[in-house]
């Protein structure tokens, strides 16, 4: 039954229509205004409920089928892993190190095997960019460990 | 305050040394990231979002309107060296770019794109400059219904005209929409779908979903072409024209630029739509039919002057109506609104600095774009020799001080790479990103409208019929809303009888 892609990402969409229905029920009253604040996010579960029912009934696209290779998914779920540690530690240890770390291994993870550029690269560029927003733009970056 | 007049504020404000600065960088920065592939112009706006925080408005908008319309000469150059457009308005680009590229005369190509891109840019701007005061002065007695009827119009158009399903893009536009109902509301402060969460009150930051919707989706696509060649020959040839071939570009660029614009005032349509019309009516048009796709001078010129059109027109509902018909102008009003300054029909008389100082920088932008990509072009080509890997990791970094610089919150960056993987899911699944991000930044002056209407008339709903124009807008709306589903609910009863018979 589920073997369309459009089936069951209509499944899918219909079940967050229907929790954020739920969701919009359970929106506390006020009593002194004559729209209340419920009435949009109403509308709008059950224009999504509408439309996922509709999108179950259309046929999948044939032309554009995309396949991502298996080892395509791992790459990019290594970088997304690294991401995720670069956030992590992004107040505890500061911006320029945190950044320059990041820099240097994503880039030899995805094939840039230049060592030396990449490491001149990756410690001047953070350089270059936490000074000018903390010192000209005014926008404060975490800096961490460093104490500057 | 008389157009006149008003130009000349604008020549005022764009004649400083701030002013001249801040267009040159814009022009410059937008080329450059236009000229990646696979970098839109969303992309290149958002990246630039966090360098704006803390300036004035009027050079905060300047800088990023020179992105935008830097960001499409730029798409031209990646889509005549590398056949690889940035973005879908610059593929018709491709078809008699790339072929002139090969042929040796890659130079030859940039100039006509540059010289075509330079017409477009300069004709609509005049069209611009003629129209928005008009529209905004009819724009002043719009009441709530005019607004949310116009709002609604545009994204119902938006979605339907988006590539591919028109249900999968008004899903998108509802899903955003909700997106843009999480936190206090601001009628009755009601915590609204917050989970508890205090990083939610205030609700999401349009810059997260920008950023993780467009550039971290595109981040994911060149992971995937990360070897893809990066090679072209660094010899391109003359940039001169001869006679012959400007005669030829005239007409198709002359005519190609008034659509153009036209179709990018419209809401939805923009710089696709009018680049791939621009190309097949010019070659029913031709004389030479046969050389499109073979390097044809007026192929390659129609579209670059018609999508250089569309930017600037599409800048004609933002700044008379204050509300965007486009994800990258939507994007320019979310930051507007962050730096204070709310677009509208007032903004011309409020603001008129940022109202007639990014028209007038539009004037000089198009001659600093010109001068640039003559002369300059080769040297700015090599950005396309950057190693992918090193441009993958630099874009992330971006996108990372972009959103930490909004509420200095690692929760943010969190709510980034979630929005990422939404993105990413959506192209995978063919779901067009646009209209969510749209739907979201007019998600909440929608519902304001729509309640301050209701309040008004007490909670009945024929507030919406009794205006000629909340009327009209509304029956365009329901009609682009209609007809794809119609259309895409026979067409597959007549494959069924096709089948059958």
């Amino acid at each position: 039954m589920l073997n369309s892609k459009n089936k069951k990402v209509s499944i899918i969409l219909i079940i967050i229509a229907v929790v954020y229905l739920l969701a919009s029920f359970r929106l506390p009253d006020y009593p002194y205004v004559p729209v209340d604040s419920d009435m949009v996010p109403k509308t709008l579960g059950f224009i999504l409920l509408f439309l996922s029912i509709l999108l179950f009934f259309v046929k999948d696209d044939a032309e554009k089928k995309q396949s991502i290779p298996k080892s395509e998914i791992k790459v990019i779920l290594t970088v997304l892993a690294f991401v995720l540690i670069y956030i992590l530690l992004f107040e505890i240890i500061g911006f320029v190190i945190t950044t320059a770390l990041f820099i240097l291994i994503t880039s030899w993870f995805l094939g840039y095997k230049g060592w030396v550029s990449n490491i001149i690269v990756s410690i001047s560029i953070p350089l270059v960019i936490y000074l000018l927003f903390t010192q000209f733009l005014k926008v404060q970056l975490p800096a961490g460990i460093l104490p500057f | 305050m008389g157009v006149f007049e008003g130009i000349l504020t604008g020549f005022q404000v764009v004649f400083s040394l701030e002013g001249l600065l801040f267009v040159f960088l814009g022009a410059l920065t937008g080329t450059l990231i236009g000229m990646i592939p696979g970098l839109g112009p969303i992309t290149a706006i958002a990246v630039m979002i966090p360098i704006t925080y803390g300036m004035n408005p009027a050079m905060a908008l300047l800088l990023m309107a020179g992105v935008y319309y830097g960001a499409a000469y730029g798409g031209a150059a990646s889509s005549i060296l590398l056949n690889a457009p940035g973005e879908s308005m610059s593929v018709p680009t491709t078809f008699d770019g790339y072929p002139l590229a090969k042929q040796g005369k890659a130079g030859k190509a940039l100039a006509i794109a540059a010289i075509a891109s330079f017409v477009g840019g300069t004709i609509s701007v005049i069209l611009l400059t003629l129209l928005t005061p008009v529209l905004a002065q009819l724009a002043i007695s719009f009441g709530p219904t005019e607004y949310f009827a116009l709002m609604l119009m545009g994204l119902v158009m938006v979605s339907s005209l988006a590539d591919g399903s028109t249900i999968k893009a008004l899903i998108s536009a509802t899903l955003g929409f909700m997106i843009a109902t999480i936190g206090i509301d601001a009628q009755t402060g009601t915590q609204r779908f917050t989970m508890g969460n205090v990083n939610l009150l205030e609700g999401i930051d349009f810059l997260v979903i920008a950023l993780g919707l467009f550039a971290l989706a595109e981040v994911s696509n060149l992971i995937f072409e990360r070897k893809q060649s990066t090679d072209f020959t660094s010899k391109l040839g003359s940039l001169r024209l001869n006679k012959e071939e400007v005669k030829e570009m005239a007409g198709p660029m002359g005519r190609q630029s008034i659509l153009g614009f036209l179709i990018g005032v419209l809401p939805g349509a923009g710089g696709t739509i009018a680049s791939f019309l621009a190309y097949i009516s010019e070659k029913r048009l031709s004389k030479k039919p046969h050389e499109f796709g073979k390097g044809s001078v007026a192929g390659l010129a129609a579209p670059e002057a018609a999508n250089n059109g569309a930017s600037t027109g599409s800048f004609v509902p933002l700044l008379s109506l204050g509300i965007p018909g486009s994800g990258t102008t939507a994007v320019m009003l979310g930051a507007l609104v962050v730096l204070g300054v709310q677009p509208g029909p007032l903004l011309m008389n409020e603001h008129p600095d940022v109202f007639w100082g990014v028209i007038a920088s539009m004037y000089i932008g198009n001659v600093i774009l010109l001068i640039l990509n003559l002369p300059l072009i080769p040297y700015l080509s090599k950005i396309l020799k950057i190693p992918r890997p090193m441009l993958i990791s630099l874009i992330i970094v971006f996108c990372i001080i972009g959103v930490y610089g909004v509420g200095f919150r690692t929760f943010d960056l969190f709510l980034l790479v979630l929005f990422g993987v939404i993105g990413f899911f959506m192209a995978y699944l063919n779901f067009p990103a646009a209209p969510m991000l749209l739907a979201f930044i007019l998600g909440g002056m929608m519902e304001q409208s729509l309640r301050q209407a209701l309040t008004i008339s007490n909670g009945s709903l024929l507030i919406f019929f009794e205006k000629p124009i909340t009327v009209a807008l509304l029956t365009v709306a329901l009609i682009s809303f209609v007809v794809p589903i119609f259309r895409n609910w026979r067409r597959k009863k007549e494959d069924k009888q096709t089948l059958s018979g």
